[in-house]
This record gives C-alpha cells, structure tokens and sequence, in this order.
C-alpha cells in the first residue's frame, strides 16, 4: 500500500475486506487485492502554483498577545516628534549644520505649546494611539516624560513662557488638532532651515523628499516596534503624495502666523542662500554665461517697494532668483521669438573663435538636455512606488483582505521583475544640487557655455555696457481682482501662455524643471517682478513712463550701468 | 479621500458643460454634485493629480503606449512598478483595476520571449483568488490558457473546480458564466473521450476502459444537452455531442439536436448548423428531397456556399421541370461572387444547365430573365479582355467553356472575350 499516496486511508475494500489501497493513473483509490475501484479520489495538489499559497500564515507561534502587549500609549504629536526626529538626522547626514536641529526643536515645542499640546498648563487631550489590549501603566510614563521636558529645557527664545495657557485664538480646539498633518513637518523643516540661514532651498528639500534622501513618503515605518498604529485616527501618517512648492510655501506661511515668529535673521549677500548666490547656482545649471550673473545682481539691487507685503513674510529665495534670471534674460535678449535669434545671427559669422555666446547654440543645446531629463522624470514619477511594506489598517476586519492584496501584489511585481531588466520603483539616484552636468566629462549633458563672453550682446556706449536690445515687453501687469484668482494656483497664466512668445514659455519652462515648480508659479513671480522693475501704477494715473500693453513695445532709459 | 471626490465633482461639471441643458448649467453655478451617471475614473484624463494617483496614471499610459507598439520588454518593465493600484483602498474602482491589471499581465506574458508557463499560471491563480466577481471569468480564460498549451488535464481540472465554487449570491447571478464552465468541461471530456477511443482501438478492449469512455460519454452530454437547448453559436459543442451519439448509434437523438439547432427560429440564423446538419443527412442516406431541402435554407444564408455546387446537382438532376431553372438561379448568384470567378466546376455545371434548358421553348426568355439584372456589371466581372488573357494562359478549358457561354448570357454585346484560338 503506498502510504504516501493514500495517506493513510485506512477503510477496509468493500469485495475483499483487505486494507490494500493504491492509486490509479487517474487518481483514484483501487484495491490492489481485488481491483475495485472505489470512487474516492486523490486531490492532486498543482505543486506549481502552491508555492507561495494565499492563506494568511500565522505570523508568532505562542499566545496572540504576547508582541502587542509591549506596545504602549502614545500621542499623535510623539509620532509626528519622531518623524520631525528623523528628517532632521537625514538632513544633518547630508551635511547640514548641527544648529539646524536645535532650532528645528525649539520651533517644534513653540508649536506643541501654541496649539496646546504640551507645554502648557491645560493640555487638550489629543488623540492616543493604544495597543491593542488596553494596558493603563504606561499612560504616565509619556506624560512624566513631556513634564520634564518642559522642566529641564531652558529656551532661548524670549517669547516662550513655559507657564503660558493656550493664546488667544478663535478656532476651536478640535481643529487645532487636526491641523498636525505630515506635510507640516516639511513646512516646520522648511522654516527651520531658512531661520538657520541654510543654503537648502525649499525646491532641494523637495527633491531630497522625492528622491527619498529625507524621509517623508511612510515614514512612520519607521517608528519603533512598540508604537502601533490603529484605529481611525492614523490615517493621518497616510501619505498620498509630496506637496507641492506653492503648498508647503503657504503652510509654512501660515505657521509663522501661529507660531508668531519675529521677523527671520536677515541674509547678507555672502549668505549662500541670498537671492544673488542662488542666481550664480542656477546660471551655472542652466548653462548660461557667468557674466549675466552681474546683471542679474544689478536687477537685484532696485529697491524693492513693496507695498502689499504682508510682515514677516516668509521670503521665497529661490523662485526670486530664478524670476530674476528670467527677467534679466528679457532684458538682454528680449526673448520676443525675434531679438534673440537676430542677435545670435549677428554673432555667429563674427566669431571665429567661438567665444561669444549665441542664444540659438545655448537654446540648441539645452532643448535636448531639458527633453532628456523631463521624459527620464517622467519615466521616474510613472515607476515610483508608493505604498508602504506595512500598510495602515484602519479598521481590523479589513486587515486580512489588505494584507492578501498586498501579497497578490507582490507576487506579480516578482513575476514581472524577473522579466524585466530592472527591479521596480525608482533606482537611487545620485545627490547633487545640480540638474545637469556641463562640461567635457563622461556622462555630462553637454559642453559648458559658462566661459563664454557677452559681447555679442553688449555694446560699449558713453563708456558703459547697455545690451543692444532696447526694448522690452510684459503682459499687463495689473493684479487681477477677482476673488477667485486671488492667490489660486494657475491663476491667469493658461489663458496667457498660447499668446507669449514661444522662448519666453520654453526659458519659463526650463527654469520651473529647475526648480520642479509650476511655470504658472514662476510666473507668477516673474510678474512680481516686472512690477517692482517698471512701476505698478494703474493705468490713468499720471506716471512718467506710459504703460503699454504687451503688443506694444515700450522704451526703456538705460538704466543699467556696470 | 478628498483628492478623489474634487476629481469627480470635477469631471462631472465637465460632463455638465458638455451636455450644456439647462439643468446642468445650473448646477455648475452652485457647485453641486452632478446626478448625471459618472463615468468610472479609469478613464478620465486630469492633469492636477499629484503623488499616488499620478503616478500610476502615468504607469498605465507608458503601459498601454508599449503594448500597442508591441514593445513587449518596456511593457514588463513598467508593469513591474503598476501592481500597487491593487492596494488603492477604493472599493468602486478595485474590480476595475483588478481585471485591467489581469488582462494586461496575461497580455504581456504571452508576448513576452522569456515569459514562462509557471509565471502565466501564478498570474492566473493569484488573479482568481483576489476577488469574487472575476473568479469564473479568469478560471475560464486560464482554461483557454492551458489548451492552447495543450494541457488539457489540467485544463480539465480547473474547470472542474471551477464548476463547484459557490460564492452565495455572486453564482447565483453569474450562472450564465457557470454553464459556460460546464460546456466548457463537457467539451474537454469529449476531448478526452476521443483521445480514450483511439487509444482504446489499438489494445483489446477489456470492461473497465470501455465502462470508462462510457462514463466520459455520459459526465459530457449532460451538460452538453443543456447548453444546447438555450440559443446561441454552439459549433464545436454540438459536432462533438453528434459525434458521440453516432459512435453509440443514437441516430435518431442526433437528428433531432441538429433539427433542434438549424431550424429553431430561436436561435440566431447560422449556416453551419445547415451545414452539419446536410452532412450528417448525407452520411445516413437520406433521400434527395431531403438534402435539398437542406440546401435551399442554406442557400437562403449563403448563396456563395460551396454546397450550393451540390446544391445545383441535385437540382440538375431531380425531374421536376422548375428545378433547372432554379439551378439557373442558384449558379449565377453563385457567381456573382468573386471567389468563384475562375471555377471550372461552377462553368461547366452552368453550361450543362444552360444546355438542359435549351431543350425548352422559352429559354431565351427564362436566361433573359435571371440576366436582367446583371447585364451591367457581369461583362466587367467576368468578360472583359484581361480576363480573356489570364484565362487562355492560365487555364485553357475555361476559358472555351466561358466563350461558348458568353453569347448565350449577354447576346447582343460585343465584350472583349476572345482571345486567339488555341
């Protein structure tokens, strides 16, 4: 009898009464006494398919509750802390300096004290997070641990009052509690590292975000074993996607309101985060000559009236310096679809030692640069993977069905890597404040116009450099009043971009791939600008230099002096 | 999920602009939700989703990009990275997503130069279990699967187990699938019958094979019947069914199947039925009045049919004195088709049958009659020059049997079909 096969089937043959079981080809049971074929057949189990079977595994052997009982209460603000905690170690790893951290703290605890979570004498109750066997012991031991924190921490801020009950403020306290949502710990990092003057932009910190240097993207796996997540109020670790720059701009914005931050440290020109120096870096990445840098400095220096600002307005670095360049490139190229290219055919015949700069041979160049590098980011944004190895689970019946599609999941993304040549998601890509890479190297984008000389586009006159173009255009620069576009993302720039030259809105879109910002936020900015540069009075009112609009060319002194 | 509902109140004040009805206009000035039916979000195109969403929107256009250029390598490539739309917790869209990412994984892998069997399969099995509304249709697709692989034991077992699933109120409502299942497993067991039986005719027979096909004969019929008596296109089902029941002699069962499937006005007009059905006759020495009773429902669905040659035949030969015009009638319709253009056979039976009606007065008038309407374009369609050329090289007897035709079917014409004399 095969005992194997019939696995032990022990029923005596109902002819011969003999326990002598075998099977047949077919599967079936046979008496091997006798050869009566019973009914009873052999589940032939596909050994092909079973290998990885979609039943839940017990995970611990033992008693169910053993691991979950080491868990212990916790706040949703400990979890954020954490989170907080590790964005700044990964920063601080990729050579940030260490204040950063401790301003990043002292803002922290400005912030739990203003919107009455700790540090306060009436603490709200915020939402716990329990294991999952309620176990009471450990609640005092988080609450004994925030006391001493507040007792031993002397800070360094003036403003803060150790004693201080919840301020003045008109929203409910259950709002206030909600308002504590991942993308505020960017924000908080944001204003951290322009209070510490760092030279990491908003748009770098983005990018770090997405290439996955700091993290943000599930970043409570990483919280330790014995805090866990359950129940509804987690979904607030959910993360759906990365902020955009206009959005971490106006949370950031909006915490310096609640947190009633003075004005910030003012930034000298040496400051590698000043306007001026960012231009350098992005003229650099751009592969634009390095002498426009002193124009765009020069543009820098008009005094900056500006009436509307609201105090302390948290500065955009960046997006400034980039709507410099911008406009600054208008200036001197004029970037109409017929200035520049006039002026590259004047330089070309006349420069036998291919020394000055041609728009037409910078545009050539850097239009396959940015082609390449935006169909790679968008080859990246489609492979990125976003869910977590450890899902949430908000409700515990939904737990087994979540974690079988995650196994489902997984299983075909092994098939299909195993074909493909790639593993799945995005491969790690190298740090560097830089887009692309100018120069004679390997793996460059392409030669370097950095050394390459103005000229072509400068003329001496009474002994001091004025770029031949000597006219300049803008849209109408008035602000638009509805209340819908105050302040909305696209504002009016859809319906303006098929009547802008056509350079114009490629430089804008190379300089938002830059920066990975939306053109219509640049030029939004790029806007701000022009209004600052030629005047923003309304039509109507007297004003020295008549306001034309864009159709229109209007003359300019010459204002620019070396 | 707040992203998803801007998404779809937003899509449907697009919707609404589109219709442009006064209703609509007035709910895209208030803002509210529209109550026209929403179009599922797989389809929609919009450019202001972020993170998740975007990025497996632009996964599944790389995808699609690829597999429609036949890019097989890219397509695996970026299907590596789209799974993870499986753990999107929308409950209205997961069936959407799990059969689109079914198909196209099953879709990559047979194209694919290095897929195996093993992956196809763990595609299937891990695709059946993930749900239930798919269960049957991805149990009978992997079915197809494997016999085409020519599994058919374990395409056999998949539907068995198929065939046994009880999921409440879902088999319930997707019984039609069930006895597709059933069909299905009926046809592999006569499959399996046929292989048994050929196998069987070479050894002696001894009782338990014989009791065996016998069993394999009655677990296909049963269901095999059933399927047959609801309308559809059943073609290979009902061959196999009268090929068993011929082996076991059960002439008159199969008669009635056949019948039952070419003349029930239930089911749609088919002429194959007419066609198993006049083979079947043909086998067991029916009479010709029969057989072109047959014919002429044939004739009705396909007059280009190859059986209207025989079709033609009978009537040539029968006595009845219609009939040879009915021929007539029958070979210019065939004709008429291009396909049966450079025919010797169609020819020379038109000639016989033109030749049996000039024995009657009338003939002239009985051609004349059927010719009438297509005295424009047969002479481009048969007669012209070139085809006067193509024919005497190529095929000598028709062309003689064409010309001596060609004054007969279009007198009074000069067309160019001469050619030399050979």
């Amino acid at each position: 009898m095969d005992e194997d096969a019939t696995a032990g089937y022990r029923e005596p043959c109902a002819q011969c009464a003999a326990v002598n079981w075998g099977i047949s080809e077919e599967g079936r049971f046979y008496c091997m006494s006798c050869h009566n074929v019973i009914e009873r057949t052999i589940e032939v189990v596909d050994l092909s398919v079973a290998g990885s079977s979609n039943r839940l595994k017990s995970i611990a052997k033992g008693p169910r509750t053993s691991k979950e009982e080491r868990g212990y209460t916790w706040l949703v603000c400990e979890g954020f802390q954490f989170i907080l905690k590790n964005q700044a170690d990964a920063l601080l790893r990729l050579g940030v300096d260490p204040n950063f951290k401790e301003v990043l703290c002292q803002m922290w605890r400005l912030y739990l004290q203003k919107s009455q979570q700790a540090y306060t004498s009436d603490r709200l109750r915020g939402s716990r997070f329990r294991p999952l066997n309620i176990d009471s012991d450990s609640d005092c031991a988080t609450e004994s641990s925030i006391v001493s924190e507040r007792e031993s921490n002397p800070s360094s801020f003036s403003e803060i009052d150790s004693d201080c009950s919840g301020s003045a403020d008109e929203r409910t306290p259950r709002r206030r509690n909600r308002l504590m949502r991942m993308r505020k710990t960017l924000a908080l990092v944001h204003l951290a590292l322009v209070w510490s003057r760092e030279a990491l932009t908003l748009s770098d910190l983005l990018r770090l975000v997405r290439d996955g240097h700091v993290p943000y993207l599930n970043a409570y796996e990483q919280f330790p074993e014995e805090m866990k997540l359950s129940g509804n109020k987690s979904s607030v670790f959910n993360t759906k996607s990365i902020p955009s720059h206009r959005l971490v701009h106006k949370v950031a914005q909006s915490l310096v309101l609640v947190l009633e931050l003075p004005a910030f440290p003012p930034i000298g020109p040496e400051n590698l985060l000043h306007p001026a120096m960012l231009s350098m870096r992005y003229l650099a990445d751009a592969n634009l000559p390095d002498g426009l840098h002193r124009w765009v400095c020069s543009l820098m220096e008009r005094p900056q009236k500006s009436k509307r600002d609201p105090s302390p307005a948290l500065p955009r670095h960046d997006v400034q310096a980039a709507a410099h360049i911008i406009v600054t490139m208008k200036l001197i190229f004029g970037l109409d679809d017929h200035t520049e290219w006039e002026l590259s055919n004047k330089v070309t015949p006349h420069d036998p030692s291919e020394n000055l700069f041609s728009f037409r041979r910078w545009f050539r160049l850097m239009g396959t640069a940015l082609g390449r590098a935006e169909q790679k980011r968008d080859r990246d944004m489609a492979r990125k993977q976003w869910k977590p190895k450890k899902p949430i689970i908000l409700r515990r019946r939904l737990a087994g069905r979540a974690m079988k599609t995650k196994r489902i999941s997984e299983q075909l993304q092994m098939c299909f890597e195993k074909l493909s040549s790639s593993p799945a998601g995005v491969q790690d890509v190298g740090l560097s404040s830089f887009r692309f890479c100018w120069g004679d190297e390997d793996g460059s984008n392409g030669p370097s116009l950095h050394h390459m000389k103005l000229d072509g586009v400068l003329s001496l006159e009474d002994d001091v450099l004025t770029p031949l173009n000597s006219s300049y255009w803008h849209p109408g620069l008035r602000r638009c009043k509805l209340m819908h576009c105050q302040g909305s993302a696209p504002g009016h720039y859809p319906e303006f971009e098929p009547s802008l030259p056509r350079s114009f809105v490629w430089v804008l879109r190379l300089f938002s791939f830059l920066l990975d910002v939306e053109p219509c936020y640049l030029f939004q900015e790029v806007l701000e600008v022009e209004r600052r540069l030629v005047g923003s009075r309304l039509p109507g009112q007297r004003n020295k230099r008549r306001l034309r609009n864009r159709t229109g060319k209007e003359e300019e002194q010459q204002e620019e002096r070396s | 999920m707040a992203d998803l509902d801007d998404q779809v109140r937003d899509f449907s004040t697009v919707k609404n602009l589109d219709d442009g009805s006064d209703s609509s206009d007035r709910s895209c000035r208030k803002g509210h939700k529209s109550t026209l039916p929403l179009v599922k979000p797989l389809s929609v195109e919009m450019d202001k989703e972020t993170g998740f969403r975007r990025s497996v929107q632009m996964c599944l256009e790389h995808i699609r990009e690829a597999m429609l250029r036949h890019r097989w390598q890219e397509a695996a490539d970026y299907m590596a990275s789209y799974p993870q739309i499986l753990e999107d917790r929308n409950g209205a869209t997961a069936v959407l997503y799990k059969e689109v990412v079914w198909r196209i994984c099953t879709e990559i892998l047979h194209h694919h130069p290095r897929a195996t069997m093993e992956s196809c399969n763990i595609t299937y099995e891990r695709m059946k279990h993930s749900g239930v509304k798919l269960y049957l249709t991805i149990c009978l697709e992997h079915c197809f699967h494997l016999l085409l692989n020519g599994q058919m034991e374990e395409a056999k077992q998949q539907l068995s187990v198929a065939e046994s699933w009880r999921y409440g109120k879902e088999s319930a409502t997707q019984h039609h699938k069930v006895q597709l299942i059933q069909a299905y497993r009926s046809l592999l067991d006569y499959i399996i019958w046929c292989d048994k039986r050929r196998t069987r005719s070479k050894n002696n027979p001894f009782d338990s094979d014989h009791q065996d096909l016998h069993n394999y004969f009655r677990q296909a019929s049963v269901h095999l019947q059933e399927i047959l008596k609801s309308p559809g296109v059943w073609d290979p089902f009902i061959l196999s069914y009268v090929e068993m029941l011929e082996f076991y002699g059960d002439h008159v069962e199969a008669l009635n199947v056949l019948n039952n499937y070419a003349l029930n006005k239930r089911f749609p007009p088919n002429p194959n039925a007419h066609v198993f059905l006049y083979q079947f006759l043909k086998r067991h020495n029916t009479p010709e009045k029969k057989l072109i009773k047959v014919l002429k429902n044939l004739h009705v669905l396909v007059p280009s049919h190859e059986l209207m040659l025989e079709y033609s035949y009978f009537l040539l030969q029968s006595e009845k004195i219609g009939d040879s015009q009915k021929a007539l009638g029958v070979l210019l319709e065939m004709l008429d088709f291009a396909c049966w253009r450079s025919n010797l056979d169609v020819w020379r039976c038109l000639q016989a049958v033109v030749q049996d009606l000039r024995l009657r007065d009338d003939w002239e008038r009985i051609v004349q009659e059927q010719m009438a309407s297509r005295q424009d374009w047969w002479p481009v369609l048969h007669f012209t020059s070139f085809h006067a050329a193509k024919d005497s090289k190529e095929n000598p007897q028709l062309w003689k049997v064409k010309s001596s035709l060609l004054k007969i079917l279009c007198p009074g014409r000069t067309l160019g079909y001469s050619g030399k004399k050979r």
